[in-house]
């Protein structure tokens, strides 16, 4: 769109600029050509002044005409006073030649000046004035000629036309110029609109930010409008899904119970697909709620109500176990993210503590290197170095007798992986399971901490 | 031990009664919040398990108004969202423990009895009187080890007055425990049971407080 603006501005820049040169070069000339014949005139009008007759009849300068061109043989500029066919007077610049008496000798009497375009010594091309006029003392009608080569004005036109070539080329490129500032400005808010919707791409924005100028607002509040309306559908579609998901839980629960009830194939084929089903229900769950999160930017989550909340509650399931907590930093801990995420992660771990634990648990919280660290620990059976790594696979579960569906710990490492964090699991010095789930922080980024 | 089931789904609902009164519980049924609010409200129950996707009036209004009446009966949770927010919202409600959906039914037997055993202070899944034990889980009731045939009802009066050891505990009371409310009661029958149960234990442990009721106490701990 530049390209073509810029284009189009060069094309009809360059076709005035052309058009005005000639207009320009045109009159110059003119004028060129009329003060030349205005000076011819003057010389012709002194040559008049200074010419008489004599006593004796005859036709004399009474002083020389103060130009020393006519003096200068063949110097372009002539002069020639005739009567008839028979040349009176001529400047010494003629030396042998003479001016062709051109126009009409027995034209006007005492006529205006005439001017003409004519051939001189040495076939120069002159500019000529002449005027036929009667002199006091003789009946002659004498014609009075000044010429002058017309060299002059080509060189002043050539010098002209010079200067105005150099001038209307610099004038052209600056206007080139600031077109193409003015189109780099005027569309700037054009590319600002790209680079913003760009950044929704990214996932760094949710919507066209920022004060447009009012030809391109319509346009930002209706892609606004639009994005709005995208993200209303989708988070339909989501809570749709959601609340599909959630619809079938009680189906499946109905089938499971009856499907324990009853022995045989049957029962079993019902048991095995509920299971299936239960499966999905609970990654597609996972999913909505991971692609909820993705576009969810800048959300901050204090991170002590979320641990009173958990463990308040979490002391009501577990009543014999006691959970100790350390939130051992003073200042108040930010976690980078949304409320909801944090606690399902945390939650699902500390429930597992609490599930295994014989009675303590301990959650500590800590900055480390940059980052927000839970420390969860339980005095419980603990798992083999081979198990630590299958809990979180999707559905696995190292202990069927213990309620649960395998989901905890995979949604824990998939969310945590959505913030770029990460969860693991070691030996706890109390005996059992210790998990370590390291979250980025809200305060700044990890890098400036590290 | 007399439960309520608030459930709107008629086939779980159905599934819940059957498998809880197969465990020897008493169950009355509400199929909407509005009705689940009343009864809780009105009725004696030993535990409820409470739906909590409920019409009229959801399922955490219903127990949040049984919390200001001074309710205090225990509450097991039963709902499809399982996300911590909605958990700690169940909790603070006033739950005293939670199912998601889907789940096993003995998932909810066992948290069932293990919400009434904490209710009436017990730690154990065995109660145990003298030489009488009655395990909770299996139903399964034994003196010295030999395992004794009861009736649901006779069960159901047992186990009553097993949690409830060292009370009196009315005619009225135990009618209020033993029976649903659309069973039709008479407090006279109550006399028969524990006239048959006092033969089948071979062992007096209920004793007679004169135009009080009844209580159970170990030999050792008489008082």
């Amino acid at each position: 769109m530049a390209l073509r603006l810029i284009a189009g501005a060069g094309l009809w820049i360059a076709a005035a600029l052309v058009v005005g040169g000639l207009l320009l070069s045109a009159l110059f000339r003119d004028y060129v050509v009329r003060s030349f014949d205005a000076h011819l005139t003057v010389l012709l009008e002194s040559l008049i002044a200074v010419t008489e007759i004599d006593e004796e009849g005859r036709l004399v300068l009474t002083r020389p005409i103060g130009e020393p061109r006519f003096d200068q043989v063949y110097s372009g500029w002539y002069w020639q006073i005739s009567a008839g066919n028979e040349i009176l007077l001529q400047s010494r610049s003629l030396w042998d030649q003479t001016l062709p008496r051109g126009l009409s000798p027995d034209g006007e009497f005492d006529g205006p000046v005439s001017r003409s375009d004519i051939r001189g010594p040495e076939g120069l091309s002159l500019r000529a004035v002449a005027r036929t006029i009667s002199l006091p003392g003789s009946a002659d009608r004498f014609r009075y000629q000044v010429a002058a080569d017309d060299r002059e004005i080509g060189d002043e036109m050539r010098a002209f036309n010079e200067a105005l070539t150099w001038s209307l080329s610099a004038l052209g490129f600056g206007l080139l110029a600031a077109v193409f500032i003015q189109v780099r400005y005027g569309l700037r808010p054009l590319r600002r609109v790209g680079a913003g919707i760009a950044a929704i791409r990214s996932g760094q924005a949710t919507r066209l930010e920022g004060s447009f100028p009012s030809e391109i607002n319509p346009l930002s509040d209706e892609i606004n409008v639009l994005l709005e309306h995208n993200a209303a559908v989708v988070e339909r579609a989501r809570a749709h899904v959601s609340n599909l998901a959630h619809a079938l839980k009680t189906p499946l629960s109905i089938l499971t119970n009856d499907a324990d009830r009853a022995t045989g194939p049957f029962a079993d084929t019902v048991q095995r697909q509920v299971g299936v089903m239960r499966r999905q229900v609970d990654h597609y769950l996972a999913r909505a709620r991971t692609a909820a999160t993705s576009e969810l930017l800048g959300a901050r989550t204090a991170v002590p109500p979320v641990v009173n909340d958990l463990c308040r509650t979490l002391g009501r399931m577990y009543p014999g176990r006691n959970i100790q907590v350390d939130l051992s930093e003073r200042r108040a801990l930010q976690f980078r993210g949304e409320r909801q995420d944090l606690e399902e992660m945390l939650g699902n771990l500390l429930d597992n503590a609490c599930k295994w634990a014989k009675s303590q648990v301990r959650l500590t919280v800590f900055l480390k290197s940059g980052y927000l660290v839970f420390k969860i620990e339980d005095d419980g059976p603990g798992l083999a170095d081979d198990q630590r790594a299958a809990v979180f696979r999707r559905g696995k579960r190292l202990d069927e007798t213990v309620p649960g569906n395998g989901l905890g710990l995979a949604i824990v490492r998939e969310i945590a992986e959505l913030y770029n964090g990460e969860v693991a699991l070691e030996r706890a010095p109390m005996g059992g399971l210790c998990a370590l789930l390291v979250l980025p922080p809200a305060e700044s980024a990890p890098a400036a901490r590290a | 031990m007399r439960l309520l089931v608030v459930e709107d789904d008629s086939s779980l609902a159905g599934q819940l009664m059957r498998a809880l009164q197969e465990a020897g519980y008493a169950v009355d049924l509400a199929s909407d919040g509005e009705e689940g609010l009343f009864l809780g409200e009105t009725e004696p129950y030993d535990a409820v398990v409470l739906d909590l996707g409920l019409p009229v009036i959801d399922g955490l209004t219903v127990l949040d108004r049984w919390r200001r009446a001074g309710r205090a009966m225990p509450v097991l949770v039963l709902t499809a969202r399982d996300r911590w927010s909605e958990k700690v919202a169940g909790f603070d409600a006033g739950a005293d423990d939670y199912v998601a959906k889907p789940f096993r039914m003995e998932e909810v037997l066992a948290r069932v009895r293990a919400l009434i055993r904490r209710a009436a202070g017990h730690a154990s899944a065995e109660l145990v009187c003298g030489p009488l034990a009655i395990d909770t889980r299996s139903a399964r009731v034994t003196v010295d080890g030999a395992a004794i045939r009861l009736t649901a009802q006779e069960y159901r009066l047992l186990s009553y007055l097993m949690h409830h050891q060292g009370r009196i505990v009315s005619r009225t009371e135990l009618t209020e425990h033993i029976y649903d409310q659309d069973f039709d009661r008479d407090s006279n029958t109550i006399e028969v049971f524990v006239g048959r149960l006092r033969k089948k234990l071979g062992v007096n442990l209920i004793s007679t407080a004169r135009g009080l009721g009844y209580r159970m106490t170990s030999p050792g701990a008489e008082s």
